[in-house]
């Protein structure tokens, strides 16, 4: 029961990730690039970690710690990126004409 | 169109030829069923002769020393390199680009306060127990230079004092090389860590002059890294 659920939560934590991936290549601008890399791979990875101290529960207070050096560390970086990029004026998209998802799907 | 064919069956062409290329490499590879005599000389000698359960550690710090400390030469070649590599030139593109403001906004300077310790101490950590876990001086020393980067992003307006880094490196180089020359004279060998008691396996203080070259390495390592960053900073 208990791998049960240390695999589930596992499983749903690589999906996010996974959608992390997918949306740094697929996603038309670097702010939106940063969005879908920052709160997916934060939830992914805290889902991850969650599942290995569900699994290994002596080790729970490390895997709280990462947690949380990662809920505080990601959003700060991407913001410092965010940042920068705005200040600078590099937001806007690089995807050529004719690339973009929503004109390929036409 | 065709400009995109032919590029389709370019790459097409040299995936197949990678493909044969490593076919071959992989239909060669067996399997090893046991270690190399060397590889198993350090597994058996590390704990037993320098009494540091990290292999790895003592093979970087003791059986390859010679070889770390010419990798500590080339991050020393690079970081002084990139002081004249990066002057800046008369050159329209970097001069255009906009400098950023003095103030690096409130969520990076507020989150500057509640890593920094964090990354410091899992720093210093990686360095000073680097002969019992994973770990060592020059991972440690990275791990250290980061927080410098992120204390360089957090306040704009601080200024590294390259002369003082500099100086702190070259000084720890010299007592590495010290350290060396203390091998040699009254262990095997030069840079052997051994003319300083062994201690006990797994303790903090054991492996001889392990732990003292790894704590030199962490230092210069992140000397030298942070003048990397502060040369980038322009």
């Amino acid at each position: 029961m208990i791998e049960l659920v240390a695999s589930f939560l596992m499983f749903i934590g690589s999906v996010f990730v996974f959608s992390a991936a997918l949306g740094l290549l697929r996603m038309p601008d670097p702010i939106s690039r940063l969005q879908t890399g920052t709160k997916a791979t934060t939830l992914g990875a805290g889902l991850i970690l969650s599942g290995l101290a569900v699994l290994h529960p002596e080790r729970a207070v490390q895997y709280v710690l990462i947690i949380a050096f990662v809920f505080i560390s990601n959003p700060i970086s991407s913001h410092a990126l965010a940042r920068a990029g705005l200040k600078t004026g590099r937001t806007e998209g690089d995807v050529p004409e004719g690339e973009r998802p929503e004109e390929r799907a036409q | 169109m065709t400009g995109r064919t032919v590029h389709l069956g370019l790459s097409a062409l040299a995936l197949a030829g990678l493909a044969f290329a490593f076919s071959r490499l992989v239909g060669a590879h067996v399997e090893p069923t046991a270690l190399g005599q060397l590889a198993a000389g350090y597994i058996r000698l590390s704990p037993e002769e320098l009494s540091v359960p990290n292999v790895v550690t003592g093979i970087l710090l003791a059986y390859r020393s010679f070889d770390t400390l010419g990798e500590v030469a080339v991050l020393y070649m690079v970081a002084a390199s990139l002081g004249p590599l990066l002057q800046p030139m008369d050159n329209p593109v970097a001069s255009e680009t906009p400098r950023l403001s003095e103030n690096a906004g409130e969520i990076i300077h507020s989150g500057h306060f509640a890593l920094l310790p964090l990354i410091g101490v899992f720093g210093a950590y990686v360095i000073l127990f680097g002969h019992l876990s994973a770990g060592g001086g020059f991972q440690g020393g990275a791990i250290i230079a980061t927080g410098i980067e992120f204390y360089m992003i957090a306040r704009v307006a601080s200024a590294i004092n390259v002369k003082a880094f500099s100086a702190l490196e070259s000084g720890v180089g010299v007592l590495f090389v010290a350290v060396g020359v203390f091998g040699l004279v009254f262990a095997g060998g030069f840079l052997d860590p051994r003319f300083l008691p062994a201690g006990e396996l797994g303790h903090f203080v054991s492996g001889g002059a392990i732990p003292l070259v790894s704590l030199l390495l962490g230092i210069k390592v992140a000397a030298e890294l942070s003048v990397v960053l502060e040369r980038f900073r322009g």
